[in-house]
């Protein structure tokens, strides 16, 4: 079904009803937890409410608890899980907006980081150097290519998909990725965000990186990045969002020009070495 | 999808500013248990963004050749209306204060995990290897600009 057709409220009132009251209900659960701050070293393992939000929703779906419990399925059928799609396109837009007076105030702040904003978008580059090696070991083919050529958001699949087709080998690594990052990347980021200042990188500098190319996964990152260094909050998610809006315009031409070629290329050289290396202990064994 | 009838265009936008109404309720309820923010005082902040809002999915929806994401066309407007040199500027950051930051984010979360709950068999499926390798993806593009820009912003001598 469209976008158009799920939204219609005529003859569908109490998919949405249903739905919206459940929303409803998780909001108040996650809000009455609060923040769960637990300190690990110089950075914190951070429990936002959103986290527990995306837990809960995803476990009173259908296919996972709905499978066990038949009374939760009378509430959260496919059909309301179906609708709620363009719902989290639309109830993004007012922390979209919120990014946005974030951003603004900081303008001049960000425009003397332009350099950095620029020359971190390279870094996306970092999948390859270290996700690809780690394909290779795990004995992927060519499916190494398509999982880590970027963080395949929906621009790389529309690369990937042009270029060798989502059936191919290439395709399903991207999609490996991609299904990864949409059931598990709220989640891995929210974690990640608030422990990232172990590493002692500057705040600044891992707010930056939180703009990976996902509203939802910089969110996730960037907020609990703020949460664990509360003194440069307004700084940090306004790297964060203006890092993710450059991502969002460069990350398909990147992908293009730099990723693709770049990791067929080192496909090509390490391949051979790493699965040679592979088959010549398994012989052994 | 096919380009809609501008009745049906029409339609659709209703549609959409019932849902964004509905996302903007909820998120005064949470942040009136999460923040202690009063309901009452947060609805003038709360309107002049379901405005901007509707103005961003409006843009959208009749510029469907751009493919530049209502989010992002959100962004804009609320960026371009806070630039310390704008006249609206104070105005609109003494208003959208009262609306929380994560306090919009809860709501989408949830909507958010519900959705994706189609997708879990589909991961069952996938082979643990390349959920192993999308965990790498992960680091590796986090930590790849993080390194990146400590190095520019040190060079700069802005950290």
């Amino acid at each position: 079904m469209s976008e158009y057709e799920l939204l219609e409220t005529k003859g569908r009132f109490t998919y949405h009803l249903k739905l919206y009251l459940t929303v409803l209900v998780i909001v108040i659960i996650c809000e009455l937890i609060g923040i769960i701050k637990i300190p690990v070293g110089p950075g914190n393992v951070i429990l936002l409410p959103m986290l527990f939000a995306v837990v809960i929703g995803l476990l009173i779906t259908p296919g996972v608890l709905g499978k066990v419990i038949s009374g939760l399925r009378k509430i959260i059928s496919s059909d309301e899980v179906e609708l709620a799609g363009p719902l989290v396109m639309l109830s993004l837009l007012p922390l979209g907006v919120k990014y946005g007076t974030l951003v603004g105030p900081a303008v001049e702040k960000i425009a003397k980081a332009g350099p950095a904003f620029i020359l971190q978008e390279l870094g996306n580059l970092g999948t390859i150097a270290l996700a690809l090696p780690i394909a290779l070991l795990l004995g992927l083919k060519r499916e190494a290519v398509g999982a880590s050529v970027s963080i395949c958001r929906e621009p790389t699949l529309g690369v990937i998909g042009e270029r060798y087709g989502l059936n191919s080998p290439e395709g399903t690594g991207t999609l490996g990725t991609y299904m990864t990052g949409t059931v598990l990347g709220t989640i891995f980021f929210g974690l990640l965000g608030g422990l990232a200042p172990i590493t002692g990188l500057h705040p600044y500098a891992l707010a930056m990186s939180c703009g990976i190319g996902s509203a939802s996964m910089m969110t996730a990152g960037s907020a609990s990045l703020a949460a664990s260094v509360p003194a440069m909050k307004d700084t940090i998610l306004a790297y964060a969002a203006t890092s993710n809006l450059l991502t969002g315009i460069t990350g398909m031409y990147s992908v293009i020009f730099l990723a693709l070629p770049s990791t067929n290329w080192l496909y090509k050289k390490l391949q051979p070495i790493l699965q040679k290396e592979k088959q010549v202990t398994a012989e052994t064994e | 999808m096919a380009e809609l009838a501008s009745e049906s265009k029409g339609r659709l936008v209703v549609n959409q500013f019932k849902a964004i109404l509905i996302s903007c309720i909820l998120i005064l309820i949470g942040q009136q248990i999460g923040f202690g923010i009063s309901i009452i005082k947060a609805i003038p902040g709360m309107l002049i963004v379901l405005v901007i809002c509707m103005v961003a999915i409006i843009i959208k929806d009749f510029t469907p050749k751009l493919k530049f994401p209502a989010f992002a066309w959100a962004s804009m407007i609320a960026l371009l209306l806070t630039m310390p040199f704008v006249p609206t500027s104070k105005f609109m950051l003494e208003y959208t204060k009262s609306v929380n930051f994560l306090g919009t984010t809860t709501p989408i979360l949830a909507f958010a995990g519900i959705a994706i709950g189609s997708q879990v068999d589909r991961l069952k499926q996938l082979s643990w290897k390349l959920v192993v390798v999308a965990f790498a993806v992960f680091l590796g593009t986090f930590f790849g600009s993080a390194i990146v820009a400590e190095i520019v912003l040190k060079i700069q001598g802005l950290i």
